[in-house]
Parts: C-alpha cells; sequence; structure tokens
C-alpha cells in the first residue's frame, strides 16, 4: 500500500499524457540546481535551528545564562527557532519528495523521523507538564529536574537527528545487500526494487517491481 | 570564472596532496566504516554551535533577539559555545579534509568556504565580540579588522558568485540576508519589504515558467542574473534603511553592519561547504 503510494509519487504524480514526460518528483531531482538548493537550504536552516534550540536547553540545564530568566531565553528565542523550523521542514519535505522510495527504504531516514518524533513529543511534555510550573523557577539559576530532562532529552534527540540526517547518503543497510532480518524488516527491502537479502545469503525479491515494465 | 582552486594557485603541491589521504590522519579517518561519516557529524554540530551562537549575538546587536539582555551579557554567555564551535570545526576540517584531500584540491567552493573562514574568525574575533563586549561601541582596533575582515568576505562573495557550477550556491547568502531581515525590521518597512519580495518572486517564477520556457536556458540565464541584480538591490536597499534608521538600541549603522556581515559570512562557509559536494 506505502509501496505502491511512493511509487505513484514519484513516477506519476505530474507526469503528462506524453510518454516521454517527467514526473513532478523526477523533475525535481533532475533539476539543473533546484535540488542542490534545497539541501544547502536544509542544512543552513538547521544551523539556526539546532543552533537557538541549544541555547535555549542550555540554559534549562543552568550552563548558560544563568542570571537570565528562563523565559526571557525562551521568549526570546523560540520565535527564531520556529522561524527556522518552516524553513527545515519545507526544504526537508521537498528533498523526501525527490525521491520518497529512496528514503522508504533507507533505515537511517527512517530511524532519523522516529528521533525526530520523540524530539517533537518531548517538546509537547515540556510545555504541557514541565512548564506549568515555571513561574516557581523562571528565574533560577540551575531549574528543577524535570526541566534538566528535558533539556538534556532535547539536545540528545536533536543530536540524533542530525547524525542520522547526515548518515543517509552512505549506502551501508541498502536494500539488496545481505542485512539482518530486522534492518530488512524496518526499511521494507522486500518490496524495494533491490529486493531483500538476508545475512544467510537467502534473496527475496519484490513482485511489484518485477510486474512493472 | 572557471576555476578558483587550490591547484590554480598552487600547482607544485599536487603531488603532496594526492598522498594525504594514504597517511595519517587521513588513512584513520577513512579507514573505520562510520569514520568519515562521524566526523562529517562532528563538523556539523561545530558548525550548527558557532552559526546559532554567531546569529544570535549579532542578531541583538541589530537590536533582535534577546533585546532584554545588553549585547555584553550576550556575548559573556556565549562566547565559550562560539570557542567550542569554531574549534570544533578546524579539527574536524582538518580531519575531513585530510581524507578528502584530491577532491578538496580541485574545489573552488573549498576555496571559498575556506576564505569565509578566515574572514569569519576575523569578523567575530576580531570585531563583532570586542563590540558586543563594549555594548556597541566600536573602536579602532575592531574597525581595522573589520576593514580587513569586511575586504576578504567581499572578494569570496564576488568570488563565489561567479565562478562557474557553484555560482548558484550564492542564493543561500541572498535568501540568509533577505530572511535576517524580516526579525530585524519592524512595522510598515517590513511589511513593505516582505510585499515587494513576493513579488519579486512571483514576477520571476510567471517570467521563467510562463513567458520563457523553463527548459530554453539561453534565454532563462540572462533573465534568472537580472532577477537576482533585483533581489540584491531589494534587499541590500532595506538593509541599508535597516542599518540607518536606528531605534535607539546600542551602537550606530558600523555596529550593525558589522553584525549584519558577520551572520552572512557564517552562512556563505556553510553554503559553500556544501556546494563541494555538488560541484
Amino acid at each position: 500500500m506505502m509501496g505502491a503510494f511512493l511509487n505513484w509519487l514519484e513516477h506519476s504524480l505530474g507526469k503528462g499524457p506524453s510518454p516521454d514526460g517527467q514526473s513532478w518528483s523526477e523533475a525535481l531531482l533532475g533539476s539543473l540546481n533546484f535540488w542542490s538548493l534545497l539541501e544547502g537550504t536544509h542544512l543552513i536552516a538547521l544551523m539556526l535551528f539546532a543552533g537557538t534550540i541549544m541555547v535555549v536547553d542550555l540554559r534549562l540545564l543552568g550552563v548558560t545564562f544563568r542570571k537570565t530568566k528562563v523565559s526571557t531565553i525562551s521568549d526570546a528565542i523560540l520565535p527564531l527557532t520556529v522561524y527556522s523550523f518552516v524553513f527545515v521542514v519545507l526544504s526537508g519535505t521537498g528533498l523526501f519528495f525527490a525521491k520518497p522510495i529512496y528514503y522508504y527504504h533507507n533505515v537511517q531516514f527512517l530511524v532519523k523521523m522516529a528521533f525526530l518524533a520523540l524530539a517533537l513529543l518531548n517538546i509537547v511534555v515540556f510545555h504541557s507538564r514541565v512548564q506549568a510550573t515555571q513561574g516557581s523557577w523562571d528565574a533560577d539559576g540551575t531549574p528543577p529536574k524535570a526541566a534538566r530532562m528535558s533539556a538534556a532529552g532535547s539536545l540528545i534527540l536533536w543530536t540524533l537527528v542530525i547524525i542520522c540526517g547526515r548518515f543517509i547518503p552512505y549506502n551501508w543497510y541498502d536494500c539488496g545487500k545481505p542485512q539482518s532480518d530486522v534492518i530488512n524488516w524496518v526499511q521494507q527491502c522486500k518490496t524495494s526494487e533491490k529486493g531483500e537479502e538476508n545475512m544467510a545469503g537467502q534473496r527475496f525479491d519484490a513482485q511489484m517491481w518485477k510486474a512493472q515494465p | 570564472m572557471s576555476s578558483m582552486n587550490l591547484e590554480h594557485f598552487f600547482p607544485q603541491a599536487k603531488a603532496w596532496v594526492d598522498t594525504l589521504g594514504d597517511i595519517p590522519p587521513g588513512s584513520w579517518v577513512k579507514g573505520p566504516k562510520f569514520g568519515y561519516a562521524s566526523w562529517e557529524v562532528g563538523h556539523i554540530l561545530s558548525l550548527i554551535v558557532i552559526g546559532g551562537t554567531t546569529i544570535l549575538m549579532n542578531l541583538r546587536l541589530l537590536g533582535a533577539g534577546v533585546t532584554e539582555e545588553k549585547p555584553s551579557e550576550i556575548y559573556r554567555n556565549l562566547r565559550v559555545l562560539q570557542n567550542i564551535g569554531v574549534i570544533g570545526i578546524i579539527i574536524t576540517g582538518v580531519l575531513i579534509g585530510a581524507a578528502n584531500a584530491t577532491k578538496l584540491y580541485d574545489s573552488s567552493a573549498f576555496t571559498v568556504k575556506m576564505m569565509a573562514l578566515l574572514s569569519g574568525i576575523i569578523l567575530t574575533y576580531g570585531v563583532s565580540r570586542p563590540v558586543a563586549a563594549a555594548n556597541g561601541a566600536v573602536a579602532l582596533m575592531p574597525k581595522i579588522w573589520f576593514a580587513i575582515g569586511g575586504s576578504i568576505f567581499l572578494i569570496d562573495l564576488w568570488m563565489f558568485a561567479t565562478t562557474d557550477l557553484i555560482d548558484v550556491g550564492i542564493y543561500h547568502v541572498i535568501t540568509a540576508a533577505a530572511l535576517i531581515l524580516i526579525p530585524v525590521t519592524r512595522g510598515r518597512l517590513r511589511w513593505g519589504y516582505i510585499a515587494g519580495m513576493v513579488v519579486l518572486i512571483v514576477a520571476q517564477f510567471v517570467h521563467t515558467h510562463f513567458v520563457i520556457k523553463p527548459d530554453d536556458y539561453d534565454h532563462l540565464n540572462p533573465v534568472n542574473k537580472i532577477y537576482t541584480a533585483l533581489y540584491a538591490v531589494w534587499i541590500v536597499g532595506t538593509a541599508l534603511i535597516t542599518l540607518f534608521r536606528g531605534r535607539g538600541e546600542e551602537g550606530g549603522p558600523l555596529t550593525k553592519l558589522v553584525a549584519y556581515s558577520t551572520m552572512l559570512v557564517w552562512v556563505l562557509g556553510a553554503a559553500a561547504g556544501r556546494w563541494i559536494a555538488f560541484q
């Protein structure tokens, strides 16, 4: 189901009646410079996004801006974080749209998305639970343990998101190569163009891809 | 311009450069499965640390960001992180570079990145930090360093914008220059500025997709260059108004020019670094 949807997204969406026509995804990937500009934008926006999150988290950990209220730092910096996050998400979505099938069968990307979901969940928990008592510790040099735990979690999770993101282009776990059963299952190699091969050398090829002309 | 790489300037070093990937530390970096990629992660994390903290400190000099604290307080709290970022960038950069020396030796984007790094260090350590520490006052030494670092930055911008195969990367710097102005400007100026940018973007899209066919490169290239110039004029014009129309915050036009340049030089370095891979 998901494979068929991504196949349509990559090869059919936006394709005109001409047999030589390109889908929007193929046009984006094959563009002279646009894909490169998107990737560069993703990195530069990340610089502001992660850099500002880091400063807020370090304040919550009591490492920096200890004499400044937490609310002063977060109220001034988080709008910049959100501003840059918009560009990170837009450029990231564009990059995914250029190669959706590749990313779907890439374990580094999938793990990155899992860490991203956890990092976003951590933000929700911070704003709904930890921040509820902020008035009582706003001016403290070292905020309470719950706030520090949340900040440490944020730093670790965003770092993991960045690590997995940088690892995406590497072919260590490509489908079609001998991989552990867990890796093959996570990145759904059975439905990939290159099929699945386990560590014992057994191969499973995708019928879906074979059926295509 | 066809190329501005190290091979162009130091052709006699080629034999030595070709050996760097096979001897330590280049061979150490390339050896382990995750080695090279891990140092790349370190490089990006260092860039995030220096980029994020530099942007916050310089936004304060421009009257945005953490405005409830004085620039000197922002500087005092972020200086250690900036040191960590710069040291990290240099160490990881040397290791990655040693493993990848032949490619970098032949790369114009790498030359642009190195000049941006030099200019970034001069503008950050020689100018922006002393200015922030003095709450916006620009003393004589920072002025001298600004002349030196700013000149390198301008030459580097010119190289990036005019070198074949990497010149498109200048759009990152133009975009950053445009986006920085949104939180820095206020009131009618901000909305007028945004409206002008939207008009330019829509006009360029219509022009390059409907008036001219998207695959007609002979006609697209000059039109895109005209739009690039129009963007630059619009952004620089708004920046000049912002620089010279103070809102009572610390420092005058020179302070703001220092802050704006220092943010952009790190964006230039990051953009050029990314375009090493695309060249």
